[in-house]
């Protein structure tokens, strides 16, 4: 569905990201990992235009997205969430979310998802009254009031316990059920990665190291050696 | 068509201004003075700017210093159809185009002016909502120089800083509460409309609206056209009720007192503009009797010229400094009188 082919992004002399091709299918789930500085979030950022790449195509069921904004492409059906988060503060909850639904042209608040993230009695809240866990809760809500082909979440469960991360897995398992959207998922937490993802794709300094089931990934020497051995060894 | 929350709150809010307005337009026609009633029309004059104002920089919070310009073409635009031939022979004997060889009616000639502005404004737009912050403002300073020189300098078609003068008195105290309850509400429709809350959350976070389907541009620009017909009609009826217009009143110093109303009232809300517009016109009136030096429980005051400007810049940098986001802040008028959760 969405396929990438030779991405490359260098900013000055630094290549962020170099040569990247991979398929995502529809409905997949699947996981990003990789060191601090790898290149996952600047993948991210030039999948939704808010980069552009310097050189490589990207094409969503065939049709090329180069040079559409980033508008464009979340009216497409790309939707995200961000690392740092981007919620607008000085509206409501729900505003929040019909801002996605207004850009986006779907006519219903998606109140089953905002049952699920637990959202349904804090819509009149302006977002900023939220805690971190609900501001993150309410990106992902948001993303979904797009209708989206494919939602990516830049480290999701940053800044959650070990509680929340897991009820946090079995929301995001219900959205891909649900929601009929694949989802494109960073995170630092291997464990939460592993649990959730059907495939998953290291990237190190910039490249694909390894792609393949979370098995696969676990016992590939590469991304052993990429990682120093001790965050896989520690979830193996 | 369901209204969502906020819609339902804004006809109430609006409701509550609209009531407001009619009660002090009241209260000055069975109370006033002539020279009061002059004062509390060019109060509710003034309102319309600072509503207009508000539609552009209270949603995408850029600044907008070239409002009263785009006041002034309103004005003029109207009175140069507006007025009639055999006065417009005498008072403009050399202007091009035949434009003083014809006469419009006043409704004909206020639809006209706000297309004139209308197409204007779009045409300055397109340019202005591509930049942000500094250059954004610095480029509506620009066209608020551009068009007075143009007003100045065209003395054959706007007679500069001399009077044009004729143009028929056709507005009352009436028409213009009557026009300001319309635009209280066309502002907060926009505010709680798609289009207003999709702004906002640009202006909250431009990267993240994006991210979201907002086409950020493009709502500026219709916010940008939106502001300056409704500041046009200002113009429109301010010419309407005077029957005279010059260029000095379209520049700098109603640049000043309409940025110091919003900024004090809050930008971010239709309740802060028009608190803003009565509290800096009724302290205005203050200070210009203190700056005559009157006598005060016995004490002669001096005379102090300028106070006002001082006064004003005051409230500017006091409010920006104490409470930059105004005495509003997000409160719309309704949400005084609901619980807080």
């Amino acid at each position: 569905m969405l396929e990438l082919t030779g991405i490359s992004k260098s900013f000055g002399g630094v290549h962020a990201v170099r040569d990247v091709s991979f398929l995502l299918e529809a409905g997949e789930v699947r996981g990003l990992i990789g060191p601090n500085g790898a290149g996952k979030s600047t993948l991210v950022n030039l999948i939704s235009g808010l980069l552009t790449p310097s050189s490589g195509t990207m094409t969503l069921n065939g049709v090329p997205l180069t040079g559409q904004s980033a508008h464009q492409r979340a009216r497409q059906g790309i939707a995200r969430t961000f690392q740092n988060l981007r919620v607008f503060p000085s509206l409501s909850v729900e505003q929040n979310i019909d801002v996605a639904r207004y850009a986006g042209g779907s006519a219903a608040l998606p109140e089953a998802a905002i049952r699920q993230f637990g959202l349904l009695d804090k819509l009149t809240l302006p977002a900023n009254a939220l805690s971190y866990g609900d501001q993150r809760r309410l990106e992902i809500v948001r993303g979904l009031a797009l209708r989206p082909r494919i939602l990516m979440l830049d480290e999701p469960a940053a800044g959650m316990n070990e509680e929340e991360t897991e009820a946090l897995g079995h929301a995001l398992k219900w959205v891909q059920q649900q929601a009929d959207c694949a989802l494109f998922v960073i995170d630092h937490d291997l464990k939460f990665i592993m649990t959730l993802c059907d495939r998953i794709t290291v990237l190190d300094m910039g490249s694909v190291i390894a792609e393949g089931t979370p098995q696969e990934i676990t016992t590939n020497p590469k991304v052993i050696s990429a990682y120093l051995g001790d965050d896989v060894s520690a979830v193996a | 068509m369901t209204l969502t929350r906020g819609q339902k709150r804004g006809v109430a809010g609006a409701c509550i201004l609209a009531l407001i307005l009619i009660s002090i337009g009241v209260m000055a026609s069975l109370f006033a003075s002539n020279y009061q009633l002059r004062l509390v029309y060019s109060t509710f004059v003034n309102l319309i700017v600072v509503l207009g104002l508000q539609v552009f920089m209270g949603n995408s919070r850029l600044t907008n210093l070239s409002h009263s310009a785009f006041m002034g073409i309103g004005a003029y635009a109207a009175a140069i159809c507006v007025t009639p031939v055999a006065m417009k022979q005498i008072a403009l004997p050399d202007a091009p185009w035949g434009l003083n060889a014809f006469a419009l009616d006043p409704i004909t000639s206020a639809l006209l002016a706000l297309v004139i502005t209308g197409v204007i404004a779009f045409l300055v737009g397109i340019f202005i909502v591509r930049m942000t912050g500094t250059g954004a403002t610095i480029a509506t300073l620009a066209v608020l120089v551009i068009v007075h020189s143009i007003f100045l300098y065209r003395t054959d078609i706007f007679k500069g800083n001399q009077a044009f003068f004729g143009i028929p008195q056709v507005f009352s105290l009436t028409s213009i509460v009557i026009l300001a309850v319309v635009v209280v509400f066309i502002s907060r429709g926009f505010r709680e409309s798609a289009w207003g809350v999709m702004l906002r959350a640009s202006a909250d976070d431009e990267t993240g609206a994006a991210a979201m389907g907002v086409n950020v541009t493009r709502l500026r620009l219709i916010a940008w056209v939106l502001s300056s017909l409704i500041i046009a009609c200002a113009g429109i009826s301010y010419a309407f009720f005077l029957g005279t217009i010059s260029a000095r009143p379209f520049y700098f110093n109603h640049v000043f007192l309409t940025l110091a109303m919003l900024i004090f009232g809050g930008m971010r809300t239709v309740t802060g503009a028009v608190l803003g517009t009565f509290a800096i016109s009724f302290g205005l009136e203050v200070v210009r009797w203190l700056e005559t030096g009157p006598v005060v429980v016995g004490i002669d005051l001096p005379e102090v010229l300028g106070l006002s400007g001082v006064m004003l810049g005051l409230v500017i940098v006091l409010t920006m400094a104490m409470r930059p986001v105004g005495v509003m802040g997000d409160r719309e008028i309704e949400e005084l009188f609901i619980r807080k959760r």
